[in-house]
């Protein structure tokens, strides 16, 4: 995972941490070698459906620190708004887009190379468009950096982007609803109301929320869970007997194994199928 | 940016928005005048403004401000096609009152939230 160290040090926001350095070394450094969501590099992007108001609300724990929604990092962020506004300017084109639930500027930077790129931005006041694009701070206030901002064609994907949305910050907040894996079945979109009331009965188990165990399925917290629980110690408990206590395939466990450990949040230990508790 | 917040709503939850500004989206089903009344579970009246283009059946996106009679009077209102899928829009509602959080500034704090 070079990359990831790369990524981190060419961020000119670590510089402008000032003292902190220390701090900023032990975020991105020490997780280097993981996949977890406390990396910096582009490999450790993540693209989350937000309202307007969420992007507002996002957190910063110091100027120039990545931002957070729900407690956890984004970096990349889409959602859908009504243009209220279009300025040209010389190197970008800012829009400000509502969605309902706020109103935020959106910038989108200008090509000089490719100056054809204005004309096609010609978006009719009030129709609605979806944003790809990253949160920047500049000069205390707050925009999104667009990377593309394209037509909504269909009304439903407002509404569908507003539970998908949803359905977001329900999975970070209270754990994915029951045997759900993680991703991709939010972005079913139809017509399933039921899927709030699962989230919110989903919150069962009591996992403490670690940045990498967010990313994984239910079942994978739940043996992970079990582990802490367990007197493996150092040494790691076998799969058989993850197995057998929990009562789920020997298959089932080693692929729950195999993504804790890829969240580097569980190791192996004497062998492949022994897994202990990776604590720091 | 700014911190106001336009709630969408049904008719169901018309009453407590007086005076507040929302976001309808239902099926129009009469078109008379300045007046069209939506169904957004349930009958809403809203006052046009004049350069409204909406089509009967179709579905309306109506931006306005509730007044004290449960109608709305409109300060945008689009005409939505007639593919929007209601369950949704009713879905969206449910959500946006279930988890005020992600949706609605409450009017109260107002403010700018700068970050």
């Amino acid at each position: 995972m070079d990359d990831s160290y790369g990524g981190g040090y060419s961020r000119t926001s670590y510089n402008a941490g000032g003292g902190d350095d220390a701090g900023g070394f032990v975020y991105g450094g020490s997780q280097g070698g993981s996949q977890s969501g406390a990396g910096k590099g582009y490999g450790d992007d993540t693209l989350r459906p937000v309202t307007i108001k969420q992007v507002i609300e996002a957190e910063q724990a110091y100027p120039d620190a990545p931002f957070r929604i729900d407690g956890l990092e984004v970096t990349q962020v889409t959602f859908v708004g009504m243009v209220r506004a279009i300025s040209p300017q010389t190197t970008n084109v800012t829009f400000r887009l509502d969605d309902g639930t706020g109103i935020i500027e959106v910038k989108q930077w200008l090509d000089a190379d490719k100056q054809d790129d204005t004309s096609k931005q010609a978006f009719a006041l009030d129709s609605y468009v979806r944003v790809w694009g990253r949160l920047k701070s500049f000069n205390n206030k707050r925009h999104v950096g667009a990377h593309v901002i394209k037509p909504v064609a269909d009304y439903n994907e407002v509404q569908y982007h507003l539970l998908e949305a949803t359905y977001c910050h329900l999975f970070f907040t209270k754990s994915a609803p029951g045997g759900g894996g993680g991703d991709g079945s939010g972005a079913n979109g139809g017509g399933n109301d039921s899927m709030f009331v699962d989230g919110g009965n989903g919150a069962g188990g009591d996992v403490p929320m670690n940045d990498g165990l967010r990313m994984v399925s239910a079942r994978a917290r739940q043996v992970y869970n079990w582990l802490s629980n367990s007197e493996g110690g150092n040494e790691g408990v076998h799969a058989n007997i993850i197995s057998q206590a929990m009562k789920i395939s020997i298959g089932e466990v080693l692929k729950c194994g195999e993504e804790l450990t890829s969240a580097g949040v569980t190791y192996t230990t004497i062998d492949d199928d022994t897994f202990a508790i990776l604590d720091y | 940016m700014e911190s106001i917040s336009t709630p969408r709503i049904s008719s169901q939850l018309i009453d407590s928005y007086v005076g507040q500004n929302v976001m309808v989206v239902g099926k129009v089903q009469q078109l008379r005048g300045d007046t069209a009344v939506i169904d957004a579970d349930g009958q809403i009246t809203a006052n046009l403004n004049r350069d409204a283009h909406l089509v009967n059946g179709n579905a309306a996106q109506i931006i306005g401000k509730v007044l004290p009679d449960l109608s709305i009077k409109a300060m945008s209102s689009v005409d939505l096609g007639n593919n929007v899928d209601f369950k949704v829009a009713q879905a969206v509602v449910d959500a946006t009152h279930q988890c005020r959080d992600l949706f609605v500034f409450d009017a109260d704090k107002g403010g700018m939230m700068m970050g």
